[in-house]
């Protein structure tokens, strides 16, 4: 039992240096500029209101509006409406540091537009490569053919090439096309998985036989066999798959950054969060990670939410 | 199935030959991709890196090795060099071990290990970029949650260490902003991100020694816990660890959201953490001196390539010690 205690004071002190920028960041995320500034407040902060200074200076009234306000109030002077309005503006623009933060998060960038990109960029990528892969691994694990052995020997060099180290070719060849600042410059180098090829054929070799001739004698095509009978067995490895590359691609930063340049219409939840620490000033830390935290959530609740799923399709490319 | 097997060789060359044009059919979009995608980028890099081609040029010159040339003469590349290696020489080992380490632990440790388990993995799931830039938050040198905390050290007996003391006399360091400290820190972030991933291959290894093999050790008289480890689980987790170490080198040496996050310019204090990942993307994309950047994508892949087939190479002679 003791050296049990031993054991647990290990991984609780490894386990509070893993979490802690995770706790600093929703806590920031819920405090104001000033708490942030002088690191007071705990983890919630203490929620004062506050007032947003943008949204105050934007009401500031004009010449013309303090006339066209004056008949309101009768007998004032100029600047007197002024404060009148200013003192309302303050009013209207002070909330919770939270809701200050949240919403700038939505406000100050588009950030509904960069979550819906990434889920756009990663499920096509996602279907994309089973529609590429699955045929090839069908073939090259139930269909006898000459050349097999050499397709295969490519799939097992190309397993060699890390698509982010051949970046700049590809870069390159995009641009030679016209295709960068496009979805598709997101979609096309990460449309064919070797990866997903040599896992799905370790998969089908231990399919029966006899399952494929049975579709074969009800006159199904090769085609339709593929997707009729081979995806459904696969469902199980595709999920893990579906989690490795849906990960990958949510996550990437590298890629996006390179392809994508200038227009925010494109830009991914990692790109839109490194735009706004670029123009973010002091007082914005609170919105960032607010951001930051939109766009860590999803994965982080899924993970928590189906945790074996997720290990064993992040550790994919561990097993044999 | 006689039967069946008499037509069926009959048929059997028509049969053949219609299955070889339908599994070509089936393979040839991933084929054509995988062409197009990943091996003609790996001629055109090695084609590009002995010309000066620009982006925008009409033509370029074939220069030769010049640019390889460059690569192993100017200062700014050997500090790339010394940058790469030292972030990979130093998270590798460290992040493996400390995988190792968190896996026996939590695996002794039965269900209550997995709340471990899960708060370990939870980097490897958050997205670098992002986290990246809390830490920066945490490292910033006054408002910084890091150097407040080491400040509350200041008058309290815990000045005997040397490197509070310094800190409460001459300021803590600048962390991200300091040439000695910069690489370390960022070592330590690919640790933070990486170990778990580590623990989770090893604990996937873990399951598969065999409870009699510690008995057997016992019975030969391994006592210890450290003895049953060095006898079992260490040969036993061979093929793991070169599968781990591999994994870990390859994505050590592509290190890049921190970096750019980090130091969008220039690669670091001193150019301290001018990793080679940012290189191609500095001298390739934005500085679009594509000869260069290709010279250093072609080291790139053949540092990536040999890993990978040392790898596959020491399984093949089946790791068990």
């Amino acid at each position: 039992m003791t050296r049990d205690i031993w054991k647990h004071l290990i991984l609780v002190i490894g386990a509070i240096i893993v979490l802690a920028p995770f706790y600093m960041m929703l806590s920031y995320s819920f405090k104001s500029p000033g708490e942030i500034d002088r690191g007071v407040g705990g983890f919630f902060g203490a929620q004062e209101m506050m007032v947003d200074p943008r949204c105050v200076k934007l009401r500031d009234p004009n010449r013309d509006e303090i006339a066209a306000a004056a008949p309101q109030y009768p007998g004032k002077s100029d600047s007197e409406i002024r404060a009148v309005i200013m003192a309302q503006a303050e009013i209207d623009c002070s909330m919770r540091p939270v809701v200050f933060n949240y919403s700038k998060a939505f406000i100050e960038a588009p950030l509904l537009r960069y979550l819906l990109n990434g889920v756009i960029v990663t499920v096509s990528i996602f279907f994309v490569q089973v529609l590429v892969a699955l045929p090839a691994a069908y073939a090259l694990a139930k269909l006898k053919f000459w050349g097999r052995e050499a397709v295969f020997g490519l799939v097992l060099f190309c397993l060699l090439i890390p698509v982010h180290a051949i970046a700049l070719p590809l870069y390159i060849m995009l641009a030679k096309v016209g295709l960068t600042n496009t979805y598709a410059a997101l979609v096309v180098p990460w449309t064919i998985s070797v990866f997903g090829i040599f896992l799905m054929r370790q998969f089908f070799m231990t399919v029966p036989d006899d399952l494929i001739d049975a579709a074969r004698m009800d006159g199904m095509t090769e085609f339709a066999i593929v997707w009729r009978v081979m995806l459904p067995t696969a469902i199980p490895a595709l999920l893990a798959f579906a989690i490795f590359s849906i990960v990958a691609h949510w996550n990437d930063y590298f890629w996006p950054r390179i392809v994508v340049t200038g227009s925010r219409e494109l830009f991914t939840p990692p790109l839109g969060l490194r735009e706004f620490k670029g123009d973010a000033d002091g007082s914005f830390f609170g919105p960032m990670m607010a951001t930051a935290t939109i766009i860590v959530t999803p994965l982080i609740v899924a993970f928590l939410v189906a945790q074996r799923r997720f290990i064993e399709g992040i550790t994919l490319s561990g097993m044999k | 199935m006689a039967a069946i097997d008499a037509p069926a060789a009959a048929r059997a060359p028509r049969e053949v030959n219609r299955q070889a044009r339908t599994a070509w059919c089936l393979a040839s979009p991933a084929l054509a991709l995988m062409f197009l995608i990943l091996l003609v980028p790996v001629v055109v890099a090695g084609v590009l890196s002995f010309t000066n081609y620009s982006l925008g040029n009409s033509g370029f010159d074939w220069v030769g090795f010049e640019n390889y040339d460059r690569l192993f003469s100017r200062s700014t590349y050997e500090k790339m060099f010394v940058a790469t290696f030292t972030y990979v020489a130093v998270v590798v080992p460290i992040s493996v071990a400390l995988g190792l380490g968190a896996a026996l632990l939590v695996n002794s440790l039965g269900r209550i290990g997995d709340v471990y388990k899960t708060i370990y993995f939870l980097p490897v799931m958050a997205t670098l970029l992002a986290m990246a830039i809390v830490w920066e938050f945490m490292l910033h040198p006054t408002i910084g949650v890091i150097n407040q905390t080491l400040e509350l050290s200041c008058g309290t007996f815990l000045e005997v260490v040397p490197f509070l003391a310094n800190g409460c006399a001459d300021g803590f360091p600048l962390w991200l902003g300091d040439r000695d400290y910069a690489i370390w820190v960022l070592c330590f972030i690919g640790i933070w991100q990486g170990f778990g991933f580590n623990m989770v291959l090893y604990l996937a290894g873990l399951t598969a020694v065999h409870r009699e093999l510690y008995h057997a050790a016992e019975v030969d008289g391994a006592k210890s816990a450290w003895e049953r480890f060095r006898l079992v689980t260490w040969p036993a987790l061979g093929p793991t660890t070169v599968f781990v170490v591999t994994i870990s080198c390859i994505r050590a040496f592509q290190v890049f959201d921190t970096v750019e996050a980090f130091w969008p310019q220039g690669g670091g204090p001193n150019k301290s953490t001018y990793v080679m990942m940012f290189a191609i993307f500095e001298k390739g994309v934005q500085q679009n001196l594509i000869g260069i950047g290709s010279a250093i994508t072609m080291l790139f892949l053949v540092f990536v390539m040999f890993l990978t087939l040392i790898q596959r190479w020491l399984v093949e002679r089946k790791v068990h010690y």
